[in-house]
């Protein structure tokens, strides 16, 4: 806010649905069940919104729809706004939150609804780990059996060997987030995990195993960004600011890229977010991070300044990212135990995040007053920050 | 698959396999590219890719896509042939319990019923 002329973006409200398999749901349903919160009690219609962006990555693929922008415009009652469907693989929903900042900081915009959703659980696993291996490269890794999981297996197995990690420790990360996801109603998973039962768990690309991943989840989310004088002449209350917005990109394909145990497309994009919000590593009181694998929250909180690379198995290990530790990290239980409704993920965090700073979290941290969120396409190859101050 | 695969995987069978080198930077990469991913330059020049080379990182998959049904469990190894060009493909003649990192192997293709070549490596330690 260096810039009286600025515009900030300010977050009006927030909704989403529990991250669950919702097999007898839809696209359509579950945005408007998250819409409909974000609308309950504020005085706004969707005949105010200029836009309507929704992140979604497998529609096509598993429900055999496209065209989700104006789709999901017209089923919450925006049919006249300008709409679009964002798809940057798992970045698909933090993604489409940029690009309302966006729209909004420049002035092209005064209020947009920014929402993800997906429906994963009508497939099978065979054809969602197919339709997740889109946001690889087609013919370099996936023609060549290598899985989704695959890619984050081999960044794992080479961190391991480079660092020094230990499976106990990846499992760490697992523990910490599932106990996290118990006390948060939208979450997936609601029991805790012990280090023997994550150990114990099936292999699913080693050196990972079931309890490394995210489980394959449906859900939508839903936040409304307004500029801060739409939201003085609509009399609304601003839940939280965006201070900083950040992203960057890298090869698809893992063998195409300069580093496989850090991620460069994270680095920069938290530089760039650091930078527009005037902040440092220092000053994030709680992080909402792209945990899709054990091995990818360790990367994240490296990526995003809180550890040096190699020293961010640290962080769960010793406690210091727990509900209770210097610096929380997914406290909403993350992709492990709340989910991850992949085009949804991007903006859920930013509901999750939306609460810690207006003091309503389930697992509040205290005195929350800047939020970050980390959201990541496919093994790294797009990834966004977003930066949260309390309003 | 595209036609580029075909001849990439093609040019493997023969020993006679191309990477793309960088003019302006000297960066190494694979085939097909019209700019030089590290600075951006054009009129990358094909020079020849090593047949053998390091384990990076390897994988043993046990949930596959339909394409690899019922071929679980296979491992997949991330192999840098030279300095800036690694490759993914199929460990064969070994499991992952064989191998480190640091091995070396050797680059080979496989023939698969959807027409498609695989492309495999194979233990090849230095005699």
């Amino acid at each position: 806010m260096s810039c009286q002329l600025e515009m900030v973006a300010t977050i009006v409200g927030t909704g989403s649905t529990k991250y669950d398999k919702h097999p007898a749901s839809s696209s359509r349903e579950l945005f408007g069940e998250a819409a409909a919160e974000a609308f309950d009690g504020i005085d706004l219609t969707p005949a105010d919104l200029d836009a309507v962006y929704v992140g979604n990555f497998m529609g096509d693929l598993i429900e055999d729809q496209g065209h989700m922008g104006p789709l999901l415009a017209d089923h919450v009652g925006a049919r006249e706004a300008a709409s679009v469907r964002v798809e940057n693989a798992c970045a698909s929903g933090g993604t489409a939150v940029g690009q309302a900042v966006h729209a909004i900081e420049s002035g092209a915009a005064e209020a947009i609804l920014v929402g993800g959703v997906e429906q994963m659980s009508i497939a099978d696993i065979e054809h969602v780990t197919d339709a997740l291996a889109n946001a690889a490269d087609d013919v370099y890794e996936n023609e060549q059996g290598l899985t989704f999981p695959g890619i984050y297996a081999l960044m794992a197995r080479r961190y391991m060997h480079e660092f020094g990690v230990t499976e106990a420790d990846l499992a760490a990360v697992s523990i910490k987030n599932h106990n996290n996801a118990v006390a948060n109603p939208l979450s997936q998973f609601q029991t805790e995990v012990s280090q023997e039962e994550v150990l114990a768990s099936k292999p699913i690309a080693t050196p990972l195993r079931l309890y490394d991943a995210c489980p394959v989840s449906d859900g939508a989310s839903v936040v409304v960004v307004a500029s801060e004088s739409f939201a003085a002449a609509h009399d609304l209350d601003p839940a939280a600011h965006v201070l900083g917005t950040g992203q960057s990109s890298d090869a698809v394909a893992l063998q195409d890229r300069t580093a496989i145990t850090h991620t460069p497309a994270a680095e920069r994009a938290a530089t760039a977010a650091y930078d527009d919000a005037g902040l440092t590593p220092a000053d994030v009181d709680v992080a909402e991070v792209h945990d899709c694998f054990t091995i990818a929250e360790i990367m994240a909180v490296e990526a995003l300044g809180f550890y040096e690379r190699g020293e961010g198995a640290r962080g769960a290990v010793e406690g210091e990212t727990a509900l209770d530790g210097r610096r929380p990290v997914n406290p909403s239980g993350g992709l492990l135990g709340k989910g991850h409704p992949v085009g949804a993920t991007g903006v859920g965090q930013l509901v999750e995040l939306t609460k810690q700073l207006d003091g309503r979290h389930p697992n509040q941290v205290e005195d929350a007053d800047v939020a970050l969120a980390h959201n990541v396409g496919g093994s790294g190859a797009s990834t966004t920050v977003t930066i949260l101050g309390g309003a | 698959m595209p036609a580029w695969f075909d001849e990439f995987t093609a040019a493997i069978d023969s020993d006679d396999q191309e990477c793309l080198v960088c003019p302006a930077c000297g960066d190494r990469t694979l085939p097909p590219r019209q700019f030089c991913p590290a600075c951006g330059a054009t009129e990358l020049t094909p020079e020849p890719l090593p047949g053998r080379g390091e384990i990076v990182s390897y994988t043993e998959i046990s949930v596959t896509t339909p394409k690899f049904h019922g071929e679980t469990p296979y491992t997949v190894v991330l192999v840098e042939l030279v300095e800036g060009v690694q490759l993914t493909g199929q460990l064969r003649e070994a499991t992952d319990d064989e191998i480190e990192i640091g091995d070396e192997v050797r680059l080979d293709t496989e023939p698969r019923d959807d027409g498609v070549a695989l492309v495999t490596f194979h233990p090849a330690p230095e005699s």
